[in-house]
């Protein structure tokens, strides 16, 4: 008999801390959220009021909200396509070309993911500063003064100054991930390539991108969390949503109604579109870049 | 969505952590309650630029004069993180003092829910060691205000504490060296804004545009007079679109104009000192802000000579009335207390010239008839603005209902660095404040 009801048991007390963990600290929370957004309810008395579904009726309707909706896609579009370029073009570099301090440009490129991101704030305010900025000087010195721009202050560009703020601080943990994934593929591949009269950059689209996929993959439902998590906390430092809600993206709005606007109940309506919204986005991307695991 | 699960696991983690340390606390309590009879009085107070020194001594003369009770004080420069983990698992202190206007709202929400313990009686209380009523010593008016009052039925829910005038800032120095007047109305502002802007100095700035909320309340009462303040406060229909609510809204978008080019890309919590900087460089020349301020840039380089001046806003016209308004903190009793009398007799304690001392030590004032004559320094001359002719505005919006994704705060102080950045016209900026006023209003009624 009994080995195997044995195993059962031994199994299932080996698996009933880390279940239990996740169901207290993981499951029962979001379920938490789905039922609170059902809520009329400020936070703090004890009388919580049954709305149903009046939360996301409003939300529909709200325009602050969709104007926040419309930032976060457009920081997850172009975060996530100019950095995933960007650390691929890096890693690529770093990892097949020889030259002198490739070390060195692998620390530099990942200091900024060390650093929090409230410091990363306060460089780029710093960066940003209409008068003694960096970015402003630099354009003044260069005789660009036409270039000039109140970069957190003009509400046309002030999301792209939150996005390059972003893309600056994301390339470095990208890249020093598809290094690691590229430095695993074998170099008889691009010596035989070479032979063959292949360049670097046929080497990287033949050879070095196509087994790369799959980590590729994986990166892209990071990006979408990642951009929407620190998305809030940048701008929660930086901007505060600002000037008039033109940064403000959906956990800034999200907390803004939770904690600030007493609607509690509505934020978690709005958390449950995220984690809608997340958790699709996630399974989109997955699903269109599915492709044929190459072997090496 | 990792962010959406840590957020609300850490409110879960924190609620049972914190709601095992609270049961601990209060066997804790009960324990030494038993031991030595003692009562505990749970205050928590927001440690504001006043400092956190002043409530520790409130607590020894208290206690001095009542041995038999324990003050248990919670101070924290974030008292709303510290103290709302605790509420949300049901344990309330006894005595909060924290005002409404701050960032987090916790007030706000207070009052909204119904959540406050009324506190009319405590007026006519006497107060704690010595013979006259608390009504006796209050300066008339401040529990006459929906900030005290805020479901506008006569009775009290939050008691005045340290009251503070607002007005415009400036540099008395540079207006001296260049021979320039205080401007008395608009139209001698906008004279002063052309003469200004010859010398490249801007007419105006302000930190965060949060900060027009005190303008904008003693410019509705410049352009309309109380009525104005007080129909626009409750949400009243045609208010917000009358004439003179109109006129006010104009004054700003001229204001606009005037304001230095940089305010609104440095207008955030991170930058806003880069913006009352100006004011100490001479490169502006007024700013809305608080008796807080000499104090927050104290250490901030400045021009040679300055000085700081003060004054109330410009009326309309030559014989119009000058109005600064004034910001008070609150003191209050979540619903929820559990030592209501020894609660209020502490709050009613916060009156007498023992505490009124303490506190104007720090430079905290209470509105207490008589103190402002006790005053020396910068802070005579802001506490006197109201000698000089300038009637006070008190109070602030209803905050009766909550409506789901509006918020006046936003409608009608974050447009404003639209209509600098000139984003948005005044007659959108006013149909926003409209509209949200009127989606206020229908929720209350």
């Amino acid at each position: 008999m009994n080995r195997r009801k044995q195993k059962n048991i031994f199994i299932t007390l080996c698996l009933l801390p880390a279940i239990l963990l996740v169901s207290i600290f993981i499951f029962y929370p979001t379920l938490t959220v789905f039922f609170m957004s059902l809520f009329k309810w400020g936070g703090y008395s004890p009388e919580k009021e049954f709305v149903g579904l009046d939360n996301f009726k409003i939300l529909i309707k709200d325009m602050m909200f969709m104007r926040s909706f419309q930032n976060t896609i457009l920081l997850i579009v172009l975060v996530t396509i100019i950095t995933l370029a960007l650390a691929l073009i890096f890693a690529s570099i770093l990892t097949r070309e020889k030259f002198k301090g490739v070390n060195f440009f692998r620390v530099i490129f990942y200091i900024p993911n060390i650093l929090s991101i409230v410091v990363i704030a306060a460089i780029f305010s710093a960066i940003y500063d209409p008068t003694s900025g960096l970015l402003n000087n630099l354009l003044g010195m260069l005789k660009l003064d036409g270039l000039q721009r109140m970069w957190l202050g003009d509400q046309k560009i002030v999301i792209y100054s939150i996005a390059f703020a972003l893309i600056w601080q994301a390339i470095g943990y990208y890249m020093v991930m598809y290094m690691a994934s590229m430095a695993s593929i074998p170099e008889s591949l691009y010596e035989a390539s070479s032979l063959e009269g292949a360049g670097a950059v046929r080497q990287f689209f033949d050879i070095t991108l196509p087994l790369t996929w799959n980590t590729i993959r994986t990166t892209l439902t990071f990006f979408v969390i990642s951009t929407i998590n620190l998305s809030f906390l940048l701008v929660k430092a930086m901007t505060g949503g600002g000037p008039d809600g033109s940064t403000e993206v959906f956990l800034s709005y999200m907390y803004k109604q939770a904690y600030t606007n007493s609607s509690f109940g509505y934020g978690m309506a709005i958390g449950v579109i995220v984690f809608t919204f997340s958790f699709i986005l996630s399974a989109i991307l997955n699903k269109i870049t599915e492709r044929e695991v190459y072997e090496f | 969505m990792k962010k959406f699960f840590g957020l609300t696991s850490v409110l879960i983690l924190s609620g049972l952590l914190l709601g095992a340390c609270g049961s601990n606390k209060k066997d804790k309590t009960e324990d030494t309650g038993a031991a030595d009879g003692k009562q505990v009085v749970k205050v928590a107070a927001l440690e504001s630029a006043y400092g956190a020194d002043m409530w520790n001594k409130m607590k020894d003369a208290y206690e001095k004069q009542n041995p038999d009770v324990e003050i248990e004080l919670t101070l924290d420069k974030k008292i709303e993180d510290v103290i709302s983990p605790n509420m949300k698992a049901g344990n309330f202190p006894d005595v909060i003092l924290l005002a409404t206007g701050r960032e987090a709202g916790l007030t706000e929400t207070f009052i909204k829910d119904k959540n406050l313990e009324d506190l009319t009686d405590v007026i006519s209380m006497t107060v704690p060691g010595e013979d006259n009523k608390v009504s006796d010593k209050l300066i008339p008016g401040f529990t006459e205000t929906l900030a005290t009052n805020p479901y506008n039925d006569g009775k009290t829910y939050l008691m005045p504490m340290f009251y503070s005038p607002t007005g415009l800032f400036y540099n008395a120095a540079l207006l001296e060296e260049k021979g320039w007047e205080v401007p008395e109305t608009w139209d001698e502002m906008w004279e002063l804004g052309e003469k200004a802007k010859k010398e490249n100095i801007a007419l105006f700035t302000y930190p965060v545009a949060g900060y027009m909320d005190s303008f904008f309340f003693s410019l509705l009462s410049a352009t309309g007079g109380p009525e104005l303040f007080n129909s626009t406060m409750n949400y009243e229909k045609g208010s917000w679109d009358s004439d003179k609510a109109t006129k006010a809204f104009e004054i700003v978008g001229k204001l606009a104009e005037y304001t230095a080019e940089t305010t609104v890309a440095n207008a955030n919590q991170q930058d806003f000192t880069k913006n009352q900087q100006l004011i100490l460089d001479n490169k502006a020349i007024f700013m809305p802000n608080g008796t807080w301020v000499p104090e927050e840039m104290k250490d901030a380089p400045r021009a040679d000579g300055f000085k700081w001046g003060m004054t109330s806003l410009p009326a309309e016209n030559a014989d119009g009335d000058r109005y600064s308004y004034t910001f008070f903190e609150q003191i209050w009793m979540p619903s929820g207390a559990e030592n209501k009398a020894d609660g209020k007799d502490f709050i009613a304690f916060m009156y007498s010239d023992i505490a009124a001392d303490i506190f104007k030590e720090a430079s905290a004032i209470q509105p207490i008839q008589g103190m402002s004559d006790k005053l020396d320094g910068d802070n005579k001359l802001f506490y006197s603005i109201y000698d000089d002719g300038a009637k006070a505005v008190m109070g602030g919006f209803s905050s009766a209902e909550t409506v789901e994704g509006v918020n006046m705060h936003d409608a009608l102080y974050g447009t404003i660095n639209s209509v600098v950045s000139g984003d948005k016209s005044v007659d959108e900026w006013q149909k926003t404040v409209v509209e949200t006023a009127e989606k206020l209003r229908e929720a209350a009624e």
